[in-house]
């Protein structure tokens, strides 16, 4: 077990770091979507048709 | 407690600037009407209880396009606590007409003459301390550009709108009109808040159809009042609406007399001056097309390019020089060493074949050989190598083992002090952490290499905004879209669409919903439809890639692509207006050219960063998702027929290089039918930049300078990315128009692509009959088109109001 550590240890850790940045990335991407905004980086999220599509959405 | 704050006022008149200021935000400001199409929240920097809501700008009450629907709607449906009324100093009398409306609403309100700077500089002065006795409001000088007053505004706004004192209008009317008035008012209103009662009387007396049906009067009610309004038309023999302009107009000039003194009457103002050679018939687009040539000249081959260079070669390259010291040496010890091991008779006689022979690239290749420098022969060979070998002209038996030596011998450190790009200090860490070779090639190849290659380009992007921020900031983009109407006009087209199209420069999305100012149903849609074409900031690494791959970094590629996007929006406009299902009046444009002056360093550069930052924020995460993607697909794949994982894994048998494969066929017939150029076509769709993205991970594809000109516009003009066909959808409202957008962009991009590269084949000898017929045959059902007669009258009719 420690071998295997001593072997991959460095890649596990930035293995997981890759893998913790892709889920915030869409984690984030999720949240941004449901409140409206757009991938664009505009401030769309205040505007009345994503509002509109937030509450459809529920 | 919460406080509601409105900002209104005309079109133009600051509300954003003020808005930023107020709250602190970094909305979109720009100095033509349109630019908020949409309320806006934010808290007040100096009390977070204070909401306050930038409303699109309006000329009055009785709204015509969507954006003053919005305004007006908010104003009486939800009733903010107060109404900062932002007025232009520079356009009194025309700002105080919905002055006089606001404060018939009864809302408690204040009101800020905006740009008094100006107004001071034009020598004029406005006696605030009168106004504000006239009008029955504090009224206050600011200047939302300069930031001057706006401390004093915002408090007293608030203290306004604590108070919750209501604003009692101060002008009347004429004795028959206010004798019908209160006829009105005693007659239905008199159950509303005395404070509401004014406004709404004096929107039935206009037979406003919206308050009409809101307010649902009965019959009997409605002919009764309908006998006043008439006997009041009939005395003052006008129209009701007139009737109640005229009044306000009237007292408006007694207002003007009393508080506003002109100094100069008459005469031409600098900014006239300047117009009557900006907006000449005759010169004005000579003047545009040289001022966009000259703002992508210098944005791409200059500082631009000089930035770039060093992000692409240095940060996400090799590395750099520090201060440039060394490189000069290091290079002239590349390119000797070069002179003698790889540019060798043999390898210079194998390209000389290939190129009799026509290979792509090779040229390229050789003129690198000839000139002697090893940086433009490494870069040739990088692009066109593999082709090279494929047509059976290998020289990598040579070059590669020449240039592994090169390596190993002539270090860059030895001739000054050498720092290490982002993907060399990264590759040296993994291997120092003993990192597997996957996860390392993921990184260094997927992420860096997707995103780095998309990063590259920031520096030119953002030397192009600042241009573009300014040209906006200073007036003159104000003077284009004037400049276009006219143009537009001619073809039957609103003039209002090219303000969409100013927007959709720095990102399609807010291009889109700009669209809401055409208040003509169909212009709108056909408006959506087309503002795509004109190159975002997303398309600019495209742009830039080819230019830097196989135009040798050709100045005129940007300000030609910028060019065939509103070449592409006219021709697009022209012809669906000859269809049934586009026809019709073109919608009035009415637009207010601001005074040219010089915007602050400080506007410039926020505009900048508003639309860089969105820039880099997209290649941290959608173009970082997508770059792993993209390497995913292109190491796993089959070999010898199983399924199975490597980084060493051949284009052509990875999943990417099959799906690639599979659709490549439909690109053929515009110069780029290979795998991978139609993977980053797909993969567009996601972002822009990622059509960049996967070159950074996939390697560029060997093309001719023509296909590679398709290429560019083909993704250039065909559907946008996921955000902007979202964009679309909302502003449609029909998954039907928006799939009928959808498919009129890539159709028009592909016949636009057909033709530049089929009629480019004449001229390079390599005719394809076929595709020559399909080109000719789409070339003259756009000229049918474009020359076929309108199906209705292009002239003005009188406005329609929009049912929203």
């Amino acid at each position: 077990m420690l071998e295997f550590f001593q072997q991959y240890g460095g890649s596990l850790i930035v293995g997981l770091i890759v893998l913790a940045i892709v889920v915030l990335i869409i984690v984030q991407r999720i949240r941004e979507r449901r409140s409206g905004k757009s991938s664009c980086g505009c401030n769309c999220a205040e505007c009345d048709a994503c509002r509109q599509a937030k509450k459809k959405r529920g | 407690m919460e406080i509601k704050i409105a900002l209104a006022g005309n079109p133009n008149c600051g509300k954003t600037t003020l808005f930023n200021l107020l709250t602190g935000s970094n909305q979109f400001v720009g100095n033509w009407p349109g630019v908020t199409v949409e309320k806006k929240e934010g808290r007040l920097k100096s009390d977070k209880n204070v909401i306050i809501t930038d409303l699109p700008g309006i000329y009055s009450l009785s709204p015509y396009t969507p954006e003053e629907v919005v305004a007006r709607n908010y104003l009486i449906d939800e009733r903010p606590d107060a109404i900062l009324n932002i007025i232009d100093g520079t356009n009194l009398e025309r700002n105080l007409y919905l002055t006089t409306q606001l404060a018939e609403l009864g809302i408690p309100m204040i009101c800020a003459v905006n740009m008094i700077d100006v107004v001071r500089k034009n020598g004029d002065t406005i006696n605030t301390e009168q106004l504000s006795k006239r009008l029955g409001c504090a009224v206050c000088e600011i200047s939302a550009l300069k930031g001057t007053g706006i401390k004093e505004t915002a408090d007293l706004a608030v203290k306004t709108a604590q108070s919750g004192e209501k604003m009692i209008p101060q002008h009347s009317f004429c004795g028959c009109v206010e004798h019908a008035l209160a006829h009105i008012e005693e007659a239905f209103l008199h159950d509303l808040p005395a404070e509401q009662q004014r406004w709404y009387a004096v929107k039935i007396f206009e037979r406003d159809g919206k308050v009409l049906e809101k307010l649902n009067i009965p019959e009997d009610t409605l002919s009764h009042i309908e006998n006043d309004i008439a006997d009041c038309e009939k005395e003052m023999d006008d129209d009701a609406e007139s009737i109640i302009t005229n009044e306000r107009y009237i007292y408006i000039a007694e207002l003007i007399k009393e508080c506003f003194k002109k100094k100069k009457k008459g005469g031409l103002t600098i900014s006239d001056k300047i117009d009557r050679i900006i907006t000449n018939r005759f010169l004005a687009l000579p003047i545009f097309a040289v001022v966009m040539i000259i703002v992508y000249y210098i944005s791409w081959t200059s500082v631009g390019t000089l930035l770039t260079d060093w992000t692409n070669d240095g940060l996400f390259g090799d590395g750099w020089h520090l201060f440039g010291n060394g490189s000069a040496q290091y290079e002239q010890a590349q390119d000797n060493f070069a002179a003698e091991n790889i540019f060798t008779d043999e390898v210079k006689a194998t390209v000389e074949q290939a190129v009799d022979a026509d290979v792509i690239g090779a040229a390229e290749i050789l003129d690198a050989i000839d000139g002697g420098a090893f940086a433009d022969f490494d870069e040739a060979y990088g692009s066109y190598g593999e082709e090279l070998a494929a047509c059976g002209y290998d020289i990598s038996g040579i070059v590669d083992p020449a240039v592994e030596t090169m390596n190993d011998t002539i270090d860059p450190a030895d001739y000054g002090v050498w720092v290490p790009g982002i993907p060399v200090l990264v590759e040296t860490g993994l291997d120092n952490i003993n990192c597997v070779e996957w996860l390392k090639r993921l990184i260094v190849d997927g992420i860096i290499g997707g995103v780095g290659a998309v990063l590259g380009f920031v520096p030119q992007m953002l030397v192009l905004f600042i241009f573009l921020a300014f040209l906006e900031a200073c007036g003159y983009m104000a003077r284009v879209a004037f400049v276009m109407d006219r143009i537009f006009r001619r073809f039957g087209l609103s003039g209002k669409s090219f303000i969409p199209m100013l927007i959709g420069s720095g990102c399609g999305v807010p291009g889109v919903m700009a669209s809401r100012t055409i208040e003509n149903e169909r212009d709108r849609r056909m408006t959506i439809m087309t503002t795509t074409f004109i190159p975002c900031g997303a398309k600019m690494p495209i742009i830039a890639l080819i230019a830097a791959a196989l135009f040798h970094g050709a100045w005129w590629l940007a300000p030609s692509a910028y060019f065939i996007g509103v070449a592409a929006i006219i021709v697009s406009g022209i012809m669906l207006k000859k269809t049934k299902m586009f026809a019709g009046d073109p919608a009035p444009f009415v637009m207010e050219l601001p005074a040219y002056h010089l915007p602050t360093f400080g506007n410039v550069m926020r505009s900048m960063w508003e639309r860089g930052s969105s820039f880099i924020k997209k290649a941290g995460t959608i173009i970082l998702l997508s770059s792993i993607f993209i390497w995913a697909g292109s190491s796993f794949g089959w070999t010898d027929g199983v399924f199975g994982f490597s980084t060493e894994m051949e284009l052509a048998n990875s999943i990417l290089g099959k799906i690639g494969s599979a659709i490549c066929w439909i690109f053929a017939p515009l110069g780029f039918g290979e795998p991978t150029a139609a993977v980053a076509t797909i993969m567009g769709l996601v972002a822009k930049e990622e059509v960049v993205g996967v070159f950074g991970v996939l390697d560029f594809v060997a093309m001719t300078s023509l296909a590679g000109y398709s290429f560019l516009v083909f993704n250039l003009l065909c559907a946008p990315c996921f955000a902007a066909i979202g964009a679309i959808r909302r502003e449609m409202n029909s998954a039907k128009w928006t799939w009928f957008a959808i498919g009129y962009q890539c159709c028009f991009a592909y016949a636009v692509s057909l033709m530049i590269y089929q009629f480019g084949l004449l001229f390079t000898g390599n005719v394809n009959v076929l595709g020559l017929i399909f080109a000719l045959a789409v070339f003259a059902f756009i000229v049918y088109m474009l020359a076929r007669p309108y199906r209705e009258n292009v002239k003005l009719s009188k406005k329609k109001t929009l049912k929203v």
